[in-house]
Parts: structure tokens; C-alpha cells; sequence
């Protein structure tokens, strides 16, 4: 089933854009049954800019990021969708080629073979995970895996894209003498040096010894700065943030947060900042999309998003912000849970409808997605962009509790 | 501990592939085999047929070439006399040296392992799981006394230390009296088993310390939760805590390292009746032994049998404690070895 | 600590524990049914001889004093005199050990070189016909007892076709490769020594192969799934260099501690292969001085074994601690 996402003269990539994303589509196939984590899913990444993904667990942002670089594990698969990257040099390269998509400077990197697609992580795209202390490999040291992420770069540069997996391997035989005599292995000097300069550019003091430290000696925050040295050894175009924060303490959080902004700021880097944090997006991003349930409900510049949220489940989310100018004897939370994203069970209508405070007959059907108010960029997928709530057409209470107690338990 | 999410577990990991079916399959052919041994074995196992001796299994042939010196038209000249011996029906899996039916004497052979291997294994528990609660639940120096201890234990490998300690202690037996001949059902069999109660000891001796190691993990960690503490300050006496809280959560692992004992453990009886350590000779191990004398010749029914015996039992009850350890708890590494 | 500390430290453990290795054996002397004299001396030995040999062990002494006596002979290389072979144990055993160690190493070597591609290839390759059969394969290896695995080779191979030897150990590995150049004919030496060793390696190494293959799948699927795998190819690692050097490198660690757990199992194995095979190692020592009764071999054989265990799993430790910087730097 495909949902129409009613995104308005949009040509199949725009000019400016670094990235663009239209129609993705990932699901994953499990025992019991269908799983539609991203759903028609479509977005821009600009030049020089932080776009934040903001949703809660199970809308399908960390999704949406593995889908990006081709890191969807099974029984997950990208079912759908174009993801088009702007690059001069491959465009050139596969223009005339029939099997692959170009468009002017803008490759369709769905169409290229994953080869190619695996070569463009750490000069094109680099992500940084959530949690850093099992993002590293614990026998190995800091150091070393940088140096692994340059070498990765180094050797990539270094010969032409064609014979690149013949001389990128490293068989069994390698890893026996690598563990034997630790001195011939996949890094290289000059990678190690590389690596400590790294660390040195994302603040860690003491680089050079601190590279020879493994993952267990670095603190939280030490260890993120590091996963994001590791991130720019390819000086990629894009930087994927997932959730890089969540599971540091505050004052180092904002530390992070201050790193990455800077190094966006020097490289001209493009950055994909996800987040369940509302704080951090404020904080940080240039333009936002939230998510609900596999789809982009709400998108904007930052301004749009928090002075003039259309979508409920904006609105609610900004509501569940406690505000010490004007604090409320309670917190309005948005009532009920994420969706199970089974296909079967997802109908074709509102996906938020069953949460939402304003829903309405009308949002039995599946809204499109209409310009709103404010910038250009404004657009939200929901009725109540071209018109106001009315009581009368409210969708009653009861309409989705039958249906909750007619559906199976999950367990 | 066998709440209705475990008995679900089981279920669904039963149904969800081949192998738990056929492990339990296996299983309870062995069990039911050894059990009714009276009954199921054809013939009675120690019976022996001079006559009838080295018959081959159903399906094949023996040849035997009768070599010897003869006076043929005057000279001497080595003459080859070849005989086919087929197999019969009453002996389908053939007759072994002395003329004893090998299909008894495998479904015999049975009993002695299975006997073995349970008790075998409740000894090895009986010894274990105190020993490591204790150690677990006490302080440093009990538990560094009793570690040592351990330590020395399995610095021998178990069938050296088995080996060695039933030819320091002799090959005692017990007679327990078949219950199916006393009541008259089978008539013909041996009216007794024969248990090798030394090795039953020597087997379960060398295998405490997997126990006890275990048992001593889950009362480390257990005594360290809150709910100890709590009733501990209630002033609930250690024994009484131990019996109610660490022992129904160390029952789990426990339960899985038992199945992989059991097959440890009939593996280990069978080499030490192969060695000719076991204290009776109807076991599978034994037949291996005397069947390699006789593979030579090319029978080679003596020795197969008993050991494709030994890997059914085994194999089945690997796959049952698969299949157990991934329902009850897949983080348990279930190679608790020899 | 450093590794440094770590090996001086688990040595230290490992002297204590070789200490009570000593003692226990020492102790067994006394639990044998029937006085300590019947037990050490020939059967058919006569009253004078009995005594003459009580008054050399000093049995009349009180019994620390026959214990210190006894770990002072030890330090002295001396384990004793067997009166059933006359010869001294020390020699008998150390004569002997060369044949068990070259068995288990051979088992070992040709255990690892199999299973751990094996275990990869079953790992990277889930649910392919090469998965489906190393893991039929992997079970039915573990189930198999050892010394049938070796009978049916003999069956097979030295029987039916007569490729192998069935029996005795033939010339040495260091025969072999002295004779690299030395005058003996390499290739003659070699394939001699193979023709001895290969049945009795295969029939010990073949719930190793099956053990290794079942960890080193397993292992990998685990770490294969683990978070550091997917940054690496994130950062644009080749598969093959995150398979290998991250995730069998943190499956292998593992898998050693088992391997060292079921050094037991190797030595047992050993001792009942050498039995089915006649190789002439401390398997079948063991064996031969507990038929013949001839206490003071046995005693010595068990002090070897116990000791040599220590020592490898000493060793096998610090290769754990050097793997896995954890162990060493928490």
C-alpha cells in the first residue's frame, strides 16, 4: 500500500539540495507480519544547514537515518523510494549509464550497486550512534579505529572506484598474521597520526596518549567526542546525528552539542540531527521534520515549527514542554500510544487520528500534505492547514476504543 | 520458575523447529527402551549361543574364508573355503563373539547408561549446588577455600580422574532386582540389573564443580539484590533465604547444564566400560571394545551398534537441552564440558 | 594491571593449585583398598621384599614425614620406582609425553584450521546448505564418542581400504622434520608420520572441530549483531575487514575460554584414543599402570598430567587477558 503524499511541485530533486529524499519507503518483514517503519517518506537536506528529525520512539527516525546509508538490517529492506545525492563527479560518472538515475548534479543512489553505495559512507555520509560506549569495539583501542575510518579514506581515495573492493579486502589469512604480528595490520602510520589529530580537533585532551586507550577507559562524553572524530575522517558532505546526546549527562550534552555545531560551522558540513529532545532541536537546527509513525507530519524552519506548529502532535509535543516563564499546574501530555506500524493493522487514514484532540470525520481519510502558514518550507500533513477545528465533525471517543478491543494483544 | 511465560516459551520454541521434536523423539525411545528392556529385547542379553556366534545384522552377509593346507592330487595347495553366513530374523541386529544377541544387548546396554548418566547427575547436583550456594552466599574466605577446592578438582581431566579412582577403589556393583521379571511379565531375562555403583560415584564426583559453579554465580549476584537485603533485615535466617529466593532463580541453569551432564556422562561411561573400568559388561562401551577385535575380520556390526546407540541418546539429549536452553534462558552458554 | 602483572599473577595461582595437585595424589596413596605395600609392590613379592620396600618409602614413618619426604623427591625430580616394570617413574613418564603431546597438538591444529572458517563461512552464510550442514555436522560431532569415532575409522580406512596405520606411533614429528635435513628422504619421513598420526588425530579432533564450529557460529551471529559492528561499516569499513578483525576477534575470545575449559576433555580424549590406537603415550601409561596395579606409575602420571594442565590453562589465561583488554585493564 502506498500513500500519497501529496508533496506539491516538487521536482525530483531541487537545485540546492545536498539530499534529497522522496517517497522512502523501509519495511520490515517479521514473523508477525509486515512492518511499515517508513512510509512514503520525503525530505531535503540543504547545504550548510541542521536539519532536525524530531519524533518519539517508533516513529521511524533511526529508520529513516539506516535507510539513508544502506544499513538496514534484516528483515528489514528499503522497499521504496529515491534518495538523491548531489554530486558532481558521480553524476559525470554515471551519466550515461542506463541503470542508474542521474539528474543533472543529483545521483539516485538507489539505483547505483551497493558497491558504490558502500564507498560513499565516510567520504560522502558518516553517522554517529546514540550510544558510544557500544559503538566501539571493545578490544580494540580508540586509536586503532579511528585510524581504521581514515585508512577506510585513504585507500578509497587512492585508487579508482572500480578495482576498489579488490584491494579494500582482508581475509582470513590477514587476520592471522594480523593477530600474530600486530605491527603489518589494516592501519597504517600515517592513519594513526591522522587519528590523533582527530582527536585533538574534537577536544579530547592528551590525543596521542588518550588513542592508545580502549573504550572502557574513555568517560561518556569523551567517548562521543571520539565517535564523532571518527565520523569526519572521511570529511563527509553529511553528518547523521542519531540521537548523539541521549545517553549523556546534561552538562555534557551540551558540550556535544556546542562540538558539533562548531564543526558544522568550519566544514560547511550538512547535518541530519535526530532527536526525541524538543530542547536540542531549539537548539540547534535550522529546519525541522517531525515524525509520527513512519511519516514526516510537520515541516519547517525552526521558527514554523514553535510559533506556529499546525499539527496536533506538533502542538502536543511542545505542549509536554515543561515552561519555567510559564509554568502549568500539569503537563499536557499527548494521550495514548505509538502505533505498532503493522501493516495489516494501519488503515488508510490520519495515522495520529486515535491521539489526536482534533480529530475529525474527515481525518478518516488520509490527509495530504498542504503548504502552512509561515515560510516557504512550512507544510503539514493535516487538514488543518487549509481550515479550522470544529467540534461538530469531531471524530467521537469511542471510535478507536472498539477497535482496540476487537484488535489482538500483542505479547 | 516454570511459570506459564516459561511453559509458553517451550511451547513456541518446540513448535518452531525440527530439531526439539526429534531430540525428544530420541529421548523417550531411550527412556521407554530402557525402562522396558525386559520386555522390548528379543532375547535375554547375557545368553550365549556358541553356535550362533558372529551372525551378521539384517541385510547383510558374512563371508568367511576358510583358509588350510590340503593334499590335492598329491601336492600340497592352500585351498579357500568360502561360506556365506546370512542373518536371521530372531537376530536382527546380528550376534556378537560368544553368540549373544546384539539388539538385546543394546536395549540393555541402555539401562546401564541412562542409569549412570540420571544418577550420575543427581550425585554431581546433590554435591554441587550446596556446595556452590554456600560458597556463593558466604563470605570471601569460605568461598576462596571452597574455589580452590574446585580448582584442584578440575585440574585433573575427568575421565584421568575417573580412571584413576575406580582402579584405586575397584569396580563395586549393586544388583537391583528387575522388577518386570519378579512379577512374571519376562520370562527368560536377567533377573537383575547390574549398577556399576563405583563409577556412578567416580562420574558424579568429577562433575560437582560445573554445578557448584553455577549455583555460586546465581547466589553471588542474588545476594547482592535488594529483596535479600530486605529479608535479610527482616531477619530471615540465611538457610531460609537461600531455600525460598537463590535456589528457584538458579534452577534454570541448573536445569540446563543437567541435560548436558546427562549426555556428558554417558559419553564418560561408555569410555570407561570401553576401558574395561565399568563394573558390568552389559554396556554399550564394553560391546565397542570387545567389537574392535572382531573389525579386523570385517565384522563390523560389534562395534557399530552399541555406538550408534551412544550417538542417538546423545544427540537427542543435546537437542532437548537446546531446546531448553532457548526457551528458559538464551543467555545460559550451555558447554558445561566433560 | 598490565599483562605482566596478570601472568604473575595467575602463575602464582597456578603454583598453589599444582600444590594441591601434589597433595591429593599423594593422599590417594592411602585410600587404596588394602595396606599401602600391597598396593606399590608385585603381587607375587615375597614377606623380605615387602618389608625391604615398606623401609625405603619409609611407610613407618608418621605420615607428614613421609609427605615432606615425598614433596622433597619431587623437587628432585624423582617420582618414585616401579617395582612392577623396574624402572624409575620419572623416566617411564617423561618418555612418554612426547607421544601425547604430539597427538593433542596435532587434534588442536587440525580442530582449529577447520572449524573456525567453518564456524565464519556457517555464521556469514545463515541458512545456506553449508550452514545446514556444518551444524548436522557440529552435532552429530559432539555426540560421537571418540573411541568409536576411532574404531570406525579403523574400519574404514585401515580395513576396507588399507590407507592407514591402525596401531603404534611410527616415527616422531621431530623425525620429520629433522629429516628436512637431515639424510632421511623428507617426503618417505613425512608421509610415514602420516600415516600413523591421522586416524588417531582425526578420531580425537573431531568433537573439537564440531565444538569450535558451534561457538565460532554462534559467537559471530552474536557479535555480528552487536551496535560496534554496524558503526564500523557506518564508517565505510569492508565487510571483510569488520568480519575479521572485529567481530571473530571478539568471538574468538570466548572460544578460548572454552577451549581452555575442555583442555580436560582433550587430555581424556587423548588417553582413550591412545588406548584405541596403542599409541604409545601417558593415555595408555595411565591405563597399563592401573591394570597392572603398578601405583608408583600411575601416581607420577597423574602428577604430569595435573600439572601440565595447570600450566596450559595458565597460559591459556594470559592469551585470554591479551585478547580481551578488559580482563586486564578493569
Amino acid at each position: 500500500m502506498s500513500r500519497e503524499t501529496g508533496i506539491q511541485s516538487r521536482s525530483p530533486t531541487s537545485a540546492e539540495a545536498l539530499l534529497s529524499v522522496r517517497d522512502l519507503s523501509t519495511r520490515f518483514f517479521t514473523e508477525e507480519g509486515q512492518i511499515n517503519a517508513v512510509e512514503s517518506l520525503s525530505f531535503d537536506v540543504r547545504n550548510n544547514e541542521i536539519l532536525g528529525i524530531v519524533g518519539e520512539s517508533g516513529s521511524g527516525k533511526s529508520v529513516t537515518a539506516l535507510s539513508l546509508i544502506d544499513l538496514v538490517e534484516s528483515p528489514g529492506r528499503v522497499t521504496a523510494g529515491e534518495v538523491w545525492y548531489r554530486d558532481a563527479d558521480l553524476a559525470e560518472e554515471y551519466r550515461d549509464d542506463d541503470s542508474v538515475a542521474v539528474d543533472r548534479d543529483h545521483v539516485d543512489l538507489r539505483t547505483v550497486s551497493d558497491r558504490v553505495r558502500r564507498g560513499l559512507r565516510g567520504p560522502s555520509f558518516s553517522m554517529i550512534f546514540q550510544d558510544p560506549m557500544s559503538s566501539f569495539n571493545p578490544s580494540l583501542t580508540v586509536g586503532e579505529q579511528i585510524a581504521e575510518a581514515v585508512e577506510v579514506q585513504r585507500r578509497a581515495s587512492a585508487t579508482p572506484r572500480s578495482t576498489r573492493a579488490r584491494t579494500q579486502g582482508y581475509g582470513f589469512g590477514r587476520f592471522i598474521v594480523d593477530t600474530l604480528v600486530p605491527s603489518r595490520g589494516y592501519v597504517t602510520t600515517p592513519s594513526k597520526e591522522r587519528a590523533v589529530e582527530l582527536l585533538e580537533q574534537v577536544g579530547i585532551p592528551d590525543p596521542t596518549e588518550r588513542a592508545e586507550e580502549y573504550p572502557n577507559q574513555f568517560s561518556g562524553g569523551m567517548l562521543q567526542r571520539a565517535m564523532i572524530a571518527q565520523a569526519l575522517a572521511g570529511e563527509p558532505d553529511l553528518l547523521i546525528a542519531d540521537e548523539p546526546t541521549t545517553a549523556l549527562d546534561v552538562t555534557i550534552q551540551a558540550q556535544i552539542l556546542n562540538l558539533l555545531r562548531d564543526i558544522q560551522t568550519e566544514r560547511g558540513m550538512s547535518v541530519i540531527l535526530i532527536t526525541h529532545d524538543l530542547g536540542v532541536i531549539a537548539r540547534m537546527c535550522d529546519r525541522v521534520c517531525v515524525m509520527y509513525a513512519g511519516e514526516v507530519v510537520e515541516r519547517g524552519s525552526l521558527d514554523d515549527i514553535f510559533e506556529r506548529p499546525t499539527h496536533p502532535y506538533t502542538q502536543g509535543l511542545l505542549g509536554s514542554i515543561p515552561d519555567v516563564q510559564d509554568p502549568q499546574p500539569r503537563l499536557q501530555p499527548i494521550e495514548g500510544n505509538v502505533p505498532g506500524l503493522l501493516d495489516e493493522e494501519m488503515g488508510n487514514r490520519c495515522y495520529f487520528a486515535d491521539r489526536c484532540p482534533k480529530a475529525m470525520d474527515v481525518c478518516l481519510e488520509t490527509p495530504p500534505e498542504r503548504d502552512a502558514r509561515g515560510s516557504s518550507d512550512h507544510a503539514a500533513k493535516c487538514v488543518l492547514t487549509d481550515r479550522e477545528y470544529a467540534p461538530a465533525e469531531a471524530l467521537p471517543e469511542t471510535h478507536f476504543e472498539a477497535a482496540e478491543t476487537r484488535g489482538e494483544t500483542d505479547e | 520458575m516454570i511459570s506459564p511465560r516459561v511453559i509458553r516459551n517451550l511451547k513456541k520454541q518446540f513448535r518452531s523447529s525440527l530439531l526439539p521434536k526429534v531430540g525428544l523423539l530420541l529421548v523417550i525411545g531411550v527412556i521407554i527402551v530402557a525402562v522396558f528392556a525386559p520386555l522390548v529385547a528379543p532375547h535375554n542379553p547375557t545368553t550365549q549361543n556358541l553356535d550362533r556366534t558372529e551372525l551378521p545384522p539384517l541385510g547383510f552377509t558374512k563371508t568367511v574364508n576358510d583358509t588350510s593346507a590340503q593334499m590335492v592330487d598329491g601336492e600340497v595347495e592352500t585351498v579357500t573355503e568360502v561360506t556365506t553366513v546370512n542373518a536371521t530374523l530372531s537376530y536382527p541386529l546380528g550376534t556378537d563373539g560368544l553368540g549373544r544377541d546384539m539388539l538385546s544387548r543394546v536395549i540393555y546396554g541402555a539401562r546401564t547408561s541412562l542409569l549412570v548418566g540420571v544418577l550420575g547427575t543427581t550425585l554431581a547436583v546433590l554435591v554441587g549446588v550446596p556446595v556452590g550456594l554456600i560458597a556463593g552466599y558466604s563470605g570471601e574466605t569460605v568461598d576462596d577455600v571452597l574455589m580452590r577446592l574446585a580448582d584442584v578438582s578440575l585440574a585433573f581431566p575427568s575421565l584421568v580422574l575417573a580412571v584413576a579412582l575406580i582402579g584405586l577403589w575397584g569396580r563395586a556393583t549393586v544388583s537391583i532386582p528387575d522388577p518386570f521379571v519378579a512379577a512374571g511379565v519376562a520370562s527368560g531375562m536377567p533377573p537383575s540389573t547390574t549398577l556399576p555403583i563405583t563409577v556412578v560415584i567416580v562420574v558424579g564426583l568429577v562433575n560437582w564443580v560445573w554445578f557448584a559453579r553455577v549455583a555460586r554465580g546465581e547466589a553471588l549476584s542474588l545476594r547482592k539484590q535488594e529483596y535479600v537485603k530486605a529479608a535479610r533485615a527482616l531477619g530471615a535466617s540465611d538457610i531460609r533465604i537461600i531455600g525460598r529466593h537463590v535456589l528457584p532463580n538458579a534452577m534454570t541453569p541448573i536445569i540446563v547444564l543437567g541435560t548436558v551432564q546427562i549426555a556428558a556422562i554417558i559419553l564418560l561411561e561408555s569410555a570407561l566400560s570401553f576401558l574395561g573400568f565399568s563394573g558390568t559388561t552389559l554396556s554399550w562401551g564394553f560391546d565397542i571394545s570387545q567389537g574392535q577385535d572382531y573389525v579386523s575380520s570385517g565384522q563390523w556390526w560389534i562395534a557399530t551398534m552399541p555406538g550408534i546407540a551412544i550417538m542417538l541418546s546423545v544427540i537427542g539429549i543435546n537437542l532437548v537441552g537446546d531446546w531448553l536452553r532457548d526457551a528458559l534462558d538464551p543467555d545460559i552458554e550451555g558447554e558445561g564440558g566433560t | 594491571m598490565s599483562l605482566g602483572r596478570l601472568a604473575i599473577k595467575r602463575s602464582l595461582q597456578g603454583v598453589g593449585v599444582i600444590w594441591g595437585v601434589i597433595t591429593v595424589v599423594f593422599a590417594l596413596r592411602f585410600v587404596t583398598p588394602g595396606s599401602v605395600i600391597n598396593a606399590v609392590a608385585p603381587l607375587d613379592a615375597s614377606q623380605e621384599t615387602r618389608q625391604a620396600i615398606a623401609a625405603e618409602l619409609g611407610l613407618d614413618q608418621p605420615i607428614y614425614v613421609q609427605y615432606v619426604q615425598y614433596l622433597a623427591d619431587l623437587v628432585q625430580g624423582n617420582m618414585g620406582y616401579s617395582y612392577v616394570k623396574g624402572l624409575e617413574v620419572t623416566q617411564m613418564v617423561f618418555q612418554r609425553v612426547p607421544a601425547t603431546v604430539e597427538l593433542a597438538v596435532a587434534a588442536t591444529v587440525v580442530a582449529i584450521v577447520l572449524s573456525i572458517p567453518l564456524g565464519v563461512l556457517s555464521a556469514t552464510r545463515r541458512n545456506s546448505p553449508v550452514d545446514y550442514g556444518a551444524t548436522l555436522f557440529s552435532l552429530g560431532g559432539i555426540s560421537t564418542p571418540n573411541f568409536w569415532l576411532g574404531v570406525m575409522l579403523i574400519l574404514l580406512f585401515a580395513v576396507q581400504f588399507d590407507v592407514f596405520q591402525t596401531s603404534g606411533r611410527g616415527v616422531t614429528s621431530v623425525a620429520v622434520v629433522t629429516s628436512l635435513v637431515g639424510p632421511e628422504p623428507f617426503v618417505a619421513t613425512l608421509l610415514e608420520w602420516l600415516s600413523y598420526i591421522t586416524l588417531p588425530a582425526i578420531a580425537l579432533g573431531t568433537y573439537f572441530v564440531a565444538l569450535i564450529t558451534r561457538l565460532t557460529r554462534s559467537g559471530m551471529l552474536d557479535e555480528l549483531g552487536k551496535s560496534y559492528v554496524r558503526a564500523a561499516r557506518a564508517k565505510g569499513a569492508p565487510e571483510s575487514l569488520v568480519r575479521y578483525k572485529h567481530a571473530l576477534r571478539n568471538t574468538l575470545i570466548p572460544v578460548i575460554t572454552v577451549l581452555g575449559l575442555q583442555l580436560g576433555t582433550l587430555i581424556g580424549g587423548a588417553v582413550i584414543t591412545e588406548a584405541v590406537f596403542a599409541w604409545p603415550g601417558l593415555g595408555t601409561l595411565v591405563i597399563q599402570s592401573i591394570n597392572l596395579r603398578d601405583w608408583p606409575a600411575l601416581q607420577g602420571s597423574l602428577i604430569v598430567i595435573g600439572t601440565a594442565f595447570v600450566i596450559v590453562n595458565i597460559v591459556v589465561d594470559i592469551i585470554y587477558g591479551y585478547l580481551d583488554p578488559r580482563v586486564v585493564y578493569d
